[in-house]
């Protein structure tokens, strides 16, 4: 049996442990609290983007005549034989499983793609997913090759990619999500848009954490291209919570003051979801063709911002949820140490009483 | 919002990809459209246009005399309200003039390696157009004040 003086030092070490998470929690709420703010204001121009492109997509001008088929190259579908798959998982650990449900749920995709006989592209975001993703597939090798012509005076570059494996990754994005700033996101974008155009990959989807509110999390799998509807998004594997976490989480929201319910549409919200869709013919500035064109990347841009930013905020919830059951647990550990020394010193106290009563009887 | 109607000004909003920057009303808002400056004054025909790189000013009313930087998005116009929805927005006295500065360089090699790649160029002509607004916008602010 241990003695007091062991017994008292774990006390003290998990005391210092339960300070330590419960500090991680209250700072995880606090950094919670930011991101959902920023989802928050990020939500009317989503919503205005997406209304200026239906207002557009009334216009007849943008369809084509013989067909009827809209001309953009981003809405065009083609048989899926080449899937870019973008994962976002966290930057750091102690979230739970967190990144390993990320991973999880990619993997399975991906698999499945695979089984099918499609190749697989990854563009991981996330540090966490950069690092869990490397381990398992290989990154894709590029050849670029240079012809000199005209005297040396011009130069011509070609970049040629040699697949050598079904799954590759193409792309690392690990600091991404430090500020999630729209001009990086919008790169990403920019490339994953320019690479759909010129056929080299037939559909894009997303994995990530989707973030309603604390409670209301779930892990899906999102086709980002090509766009089949706008404004709705088209899921095809979602993992919702377990009433268990549901639980947990609500309890590590309660207990550092995050608001559990969904946020309100704000005014400028709801007047955003009016935007561009007057009942009025409006005189286009430009060819209806022209602004559509150039909006679609914007619109994929500003849906790949929302999911990052969203994850971002889930990755907070679920570190806050995980260091709230750390501390809950440390409390319950403390507990039954103490009530272990407590036993362990009345046990030795009892053994020295009957040590002098028996001593004294023996006189 | 409800009075705006009868006092014949416009209500002005400017909103970010992650912000609402402004929320007022104007007499009159002077916009960089992608192929030139238009003004808008109370009870403009409806009206949708690609947003380039520029000053939005805005005159009168609530907001006083304002100014800002955008670059690229979409504006629509109605009779009573004005919505801009820009990539970029920025107060003049958030324009970072040395990193305007090096987007300039940074354009001029892009512009330099493109090689035989068109939208690279595009990349750079954007790209060149917004620093120089965006320096030209800062410049005007430090020569207001």
């Amino acid at each position: 049996m241990a003695n007091v003086l062991d017994l008292r030092r774990r006390i003290r070490s998990v005391k210092n442990t339960r300070q330590i998470t419960k500090a991680m929690k209250m700072v995880s709420a606090a950094k919670l609290r930011r991101a959902q703010e920023r989802a928050l204001q990020a939500r009317p121009y989503a919503q205005m983007i997406s209304n200026v492109l239906e207002s557009l997509m009334r216009r007849s001008d943008i369809y084509n005549e013989e067909t009827g088929d809209v001309r953009h190259p981003l809405l065009v579908e083609r048989e899926e034989k080449n899937v870019l798959v973008v994962v976002v998982a966290g930057d750091k650990g102690f979230a739970g499983a967190f990144n390993s449900n990320i991973t999880k749920a990619a993997h399975s995709f991906i698999s499945q793609r695979q089984a099918a006989g499609q190749n697989v592209d990854i563009e991981s975001v996330g540090r966490k997913a950069r690092d869990l993703v490397a381990k398992r597939y290989p990154a894709a090798v590029y050849q670029k090759t240079e012809e000199h012509y005209d005297n040396e005076l011009s130069t011509h570059f070609e970049v040629t990619r040699q697949r050598s494996a079904p799954v590759e990754t193409t792309g690392e994005h690990p600091t991404l999500l430090n500020k999630v700033h729209i001009d990086e996101v919008s790169h990403l974008a920019h490339t994953i848009t320019e690479r759909y155009t010129r056929e080299e990959i037939d559909s894009v989807y997303i994995v990530y954490n989707e973030f309603k509110s604390v409670i209301a999390q779930r892990l899906v799998v999102e086709k980002l291209l090509p766009i089949r509807k706008l404004g709705s998004h088209e899921i095809t594997v979602a993992e919702e919570m377990t009433e268990e976490q549901r639980e947990a989480a609500a309890h590590a929201a309660r207990t550092s003051g995050v608001s559990l319910g969904e946020t309100e549409d704000s005014v400028i919200e709801s007047e955003a979801k009016k935007f561009g869709t007057a009942e009025v013919d409006y005189i286009f500035d430009q060819q209806p063709e022209k602004l559509f064109r150039n909006l679609m990347p914007r619109y994929v841009t500003t849906q790949l911002f929302h999911a990052l930013l969203e994850s971002v905020a889930a990755e907070h919830a679920a570190r806050m949820t995980a260091m709230d059951s750390a501390t809950n647990n440390a409390g319950d550990m403390i507990d039954a140490l103490s009530l272990e020394m407590n036993r362990v010193r009345q046990a030795a106290i009892t053994k020295e009483i009957i040590e002098i009563v028996s001593g004294a009887a023996a006189l | 919002m409800a009075d705006t109607n009868q006092s014949g000004l416009l209500a002005v909003r400017l909103v970010t990809s992650d912000r609402v920057l402004v929320d007022t009303t104007a007499e009159a808002v002077e916009l960089p459209s992608i192929s030139g400056y238009l003004e808008a004054l109370y009870g403009h025909a409806p009206l949708l246009s690609e947003l380039g790189a520029g000053e939005v000013r805005l005159h009168g009313g609530e907001s006083g005399n304002q100014k800002f930087f955008v670059a690229w998005g979409f504006v629509e116009v109605l009779p009573e309200r004005i919505t801009i929805l820009a990539e970029n927005a920025l107060r003049p006295d958030e324009i970072n003039v040395e990193a305007a500065r090096a987007e300039l360089a940074e354009a001029d090699k892009i512009r330099h390696e493109a090689g035989d790649d068109g939208s690279k160029y595009d990349e750079a002509n954007a790209l060149t157009r917004e620093a120089e607004e965006k320096l030209a916008s800062a410049g005007a602010a430090t020569a207001s004040h």
